[in-house]
């Protein structure tokens, strides 16, 4: 196809800086398409938009779609089972921060705008299009026209605003504070008029757009004036189901929302049921109880993982283990031995062991493979025992040293514990191992310990871990690293609007981190669950969560 | 008799008064806190407080006894801190689910172990006893989980007869609920035949080899009368109090069975709970088990005196 110059300059007008800088990455052929559209869709060009100025560039005018599991097109009418894990307590939108309870909330919940999965682009959802000003430091939100919550009542910036001041409350905890910390405050959301709202953020903040998606799983939009208490009662929101009846510890049932601005929805019942542990639920996937198991891990699941029965849903994720050494405190106060520690550890035979291969490699940093803005080109870190006793030398430890290593008892993590324990070993590094149950090691070793190992869940972005875990006086900085270029150079990726100048500054940032290595990360695991061939149009995120609207019984 | 009861029911009282005591303090003792399991390791401590303060965790364990206490003598069990909703629910739910998977458990498992126990001691001896009894003591040494998953494997999903998991779709008449139940009661079954088999066997062989059966064979009755009218009788006498002290497993010591087959009985509810740290649903969920196991010996007791008229407490002689 050729480039149409005409066209082109009749979609740029009217574009603000941003945009047309953006536009010129891509006819410049600095951007590919993907990214284009990724990084149009963050300053919130709509993806028609995008999709005509890549046609207008030569470019095929297609879209992509998030969608997963069996091919052919779903039917309508079936009464779908999902086996899901029981949420830990009483389902309050701004307060839960388990995996039950986050797919709980998004079956009837939606956000402002959805992290498409297997693209990491923003994809409209109650937002039609959102635009940041020139330095990201306030991002303005059209609202989709039409939208109402479940009882009828019509969604408008009223909603909004309110539901993003109950999660920015200071005056009571709230599970997406984590994220807002130091981006957004109470007041900072305003309402233009009753289809537009405002953020005016803290400090200029190029992912803002990610971190009140779908990502931030608590930020469903909800009528203005709800007790988030009592939500659990109605479900009440704004998507494609609403309920129809929730039984703590046992399960709960949605039928179709028919005045869903999204169209028609395909199921005629979703039926949720909570299962305490793994095994039950696949057991029930292969005696025909359930349709669709939600997030599974490969360890118990050999039945159905490889089986051409069932569809595995596989979804990149950013969920992760932090091994952190406690850079304030010897030996771990010599980056040479922290070196050391990083490269005993064979990272594929730890994802083929913990994870059978469906993970993607770690290397020291926050910066997941699947993020667009993570510098590849800096070098994976790999195994090298001889380099590793010889900077243990180096540090003065030629023969070794004992140390402790804290962690909790929790999915795989003992395991790994395990393997990093016999991996030092090999270079003379003796370790003591801990393993306690979550409540304990969360408060009395998590941020305390020499070394501490930790459980991470997946974010779209990696601001909360850049800046929470590593940056001077995070709230989560479990190796006490205190360095003030790493510093800085976080707070100019989180300002940074534009994909090159993040990936830039995220090559500086990979780099420094794998010199000074204050915490070790092996893998990225990614997000896993499991269908019947015979269903179709599934939906994961690597949050956890599932989208259901479109899915239903494919014919082979 | 009525006197006896009445002891019983005082002694019992204050058996779950003491059991309470005992839940309370040990629950304080377990790892974590309220708050932390409802808003998460991530929560600042100050949230974390906060919400103790709300739910009342941080006044001293006496006064929490005590407002418990009161609220259950005006029939209140409170409201769960992880589930925020009144207990009573759970609990009903919970309690009635296991009461209908002991019974299934019960009705395949105890007439076929006294049968089998009884056959086996009318033919000592013989290959019949022997292989009754092996079969009995291997299931003995085979654990639930372990029965089972090879039922799950083999009857739900390879041969597909059966359902795997126990709870029954909503709105399930009352043989729809029992077929679910089929294969967790088998996996129970398993673990209490042998001990119960070799009740009433020994007791069997006992009551056949006294002088009372000797002078009934003597005196010409048939095997059938002699076995049903007076071995029995007294063979049974110790197996019902077996069955009995099984009552409290059979209805609060299924965690591993709800688990394997997903189904929400009181035993899962109380684990829940001490995971939960959720003191209020611990207590409630402890104390119904120990008010079934109570009742459950009672009126084992009570059948006992009845079966047996050689025990008269309180009464003539």
């Amino acid at each position: 196809m050729h480039r149409d110059p005409q066209k082109l300059d009749q979609l740029r007008n009217g574009r603000s800086e941003i945009e047309n800088h953006i536009i010129d990455e891509y006819v410049l052929g600095r951007i590919s398409r993907r990214e284009f559209l990724r990084r149009g869709s963050i300053i919130g060009l709509s993806i028609p938009l995008l999709g005509a100025i890549a046609t207008a560039c030569g470019g095929a005018n297609s879209s992509s779609t998030a969608s997963s599991g069996s091919t052919g097109t779903p039917k309508a009418g079936a009464k779908l089972r999902i086996a899901g894990v029981v949420p830990t307590s009483a389902i309050n939108p701004a307060q839960i921060y388990d995996e039950g309870g986050l797919t709980m909330i998004q079956q009837t919940g939606e956000y402002l705008s959805f992290n498409d999965p297997k693209t990491n682009i923003l994809q409209p959802m109650l937002a039609t299009s959102f635009k940041p000003n020139a330095d990201a430091s306030v991002w303005t939100y059209t609202l989709r026209p039409g939208v109402t919550f479940s009882d009828g009542t019509p969604m408008t910036a009223n909603d909004v605003v309110y539901s993003f001041q109950q999660n920015t409350n200071p005056k009571v905890y709230v599970n997406a504070a984590s994220v807002f910390n130091g981006v957004l405050t109470n007041d900072g959301v305003k309402k233009v008029d009753d289809q537009t709202v405002e953020f005016h953020l803290e400090a200029p903040n190029g992912n803002f757009s990610y971190l009140i998606s779908s990502d931030n799983y608590n930020m469903i939009i909800v009528p203005n004036g709800t007790d988030y208490s009592k939500w659990q009662k109605t479900f009440i929101g704004t998507g494609p189901f609403k309920l129809t009846s929730y039984q703590a510890n046992t399960g709960a049932t949605f039928a179709p929302n028919h005045s869903w601005w999204g169209g028609k929805v395909l199921p005629a019942e979703l039926q949720h049921i909570f299962y305490q542990t793994q095994q039950p639920q696949i057991t029930a996937l292969q005696g025909g109880d359930v349709d669709i198991v939600n997030l599974i891990v490969p360890a118990g699941a050999e039945g159905v993982l490889n089986n051409p029965d069932y569809t595995l849903l596989d979804t990149k994720s950013s969920q992760h283990r932090e091994l952190s050494m406690r850079c304030d405190k010897a030996p771990w106060d010599n980056k040479l031995v922290r070196q050391a520690m990083a490269l005993s550890l064979n990272r594929p035979e730890i994802a083929q062991a913990l994870f059978k291969g469906y993970a993607q490699l770690g290397n020291d940093n926050p910066f997941a493979p699947f993020f667009r803005s993570t510098d590849t080109s800096v070098p994976q870190r790999a195994q090298d025992l001889t380099k590793a006793k010889q900077l243990l030398s180096q540090a003065g430890h030629p023969s070794g040293f004992t140390t402790d290593l804290y962690t909790e008892d929790y999915q795989e993590m003992k395991n790994y514990a395990q393997i990093i324990k016999q991996a030092a070993q090999a270079i003379g590094i003796n370790i003591n191992l801990h393993i306690d149950n979550q409540a304990t090691y969360y408060k009395d070793h998590w941020l305390s310990g020499i070394m501490s190992l930790v459980d991470y869940g997946h974010r779209g972005v990696p601001n909360v871990v850049l800046t929470a875990t590593l940056t001077k006086g995070g709230a989560w900085n479990a190796a006490h690293f205190d360095n003030p270029q790493y510093d800085g150079l976080v707070k100019q990726y989180v300002a940074a609007l534009d994909l090159p100048t993040q990936k830039q500054i995220a090559g500086q940032i990979e780099t420094l981190l794998l010199d000074e290595t204050p915490w070790i990360c092996a893998y990225y695991f990614d997000s896993l669950s499991v269908s019947k061939k015979a269903i179709g149009g599934v939906v994961t995120t690597g949050m956890g969560q599932i989208y259901l609207s479109g899915a239903g019984p494919v014919t082979a | 008799m009525a006197v006896y009861i009445l002891k019983r029911v005082g002694l019992a009282l204050i058996t779950l008064w003491i059991l309470s005591m005992i839940i309370f303090w040990v629950g304080q003792q377990l790892p974590g806190d309220p708050g932390r399991t409802i808003l998460g390791n991530l929560a600042t401590p100050a949230g974390v407080a906060a919400l103790d303060h709300k739910l009342g965790v941080d006044r001293s364990i006496v006064t929490q006894y005590r407002d418990w206490v009161t609220n259950l003598a005006h029939g209140d069990m409170g409201t769960s801190y992880s589930y925020q909703a009144p207990i009573r629910p759970f609990i009903t739910t919970a309690l009635v689910n296991s009461l209908k998977l002991a019974l299934v458990a019960f009705l395949i498992c105890v007439p076929l172990a006294i049968a089998s126990g009884v056959i086996a001691a009318l033919k000592s001896g013989q290959w019949i006893d022997r292989s009754i009894s092996v079969f009995g003591l291997s299931l003995l040494g085979l654990p639930e989980f372990v029965s089972g998953v090879f039922l799950i494997m083999i009857f739900g999903i390879w041969l597909n007869v059966l359902p795997v998991g126990a709870t029954p779709p909503a709105g399930a008449g009352p043989l729809t609920q029992v077929y679910h139940l089929i294969l967790p009661a088998i996996a129970i079954a398993c673990v209490l035949f042998g001990y119960i088999m070799r009740m009433a066997r020994a007791g069997t062989i006992e009551a056949l080899n006294s002088d009372y059966t000797r002078t009934a064979v003597l005196k010409g009755l048939p095997t059938r009368t002699v076995v049903w009218r007076h071995v029995l009788r007294n063979a049974l006498l110790p197996t019902i109090t077996v069955v009995a002290t099984q009552i409290g497993y059979l209805i609060g010591g299924l965690l591993v069975v709800e688990y394997l087959f997903h189904y929400n009985g009181i035993g899962s509810l109380t684990f829940k709970a001490a995971q939960a740290k959720d003191f209020p649903l611990l207590e409630a969920t402890v104390l119904t088990i120990g008010v079934v196991y109570l009742v459950a010996t009672l009126i084992a007791d009570i059948t006992y005196t009845l079966l047996n008229p050689r025990l008269r407490i309180g009464g003539d002689r």
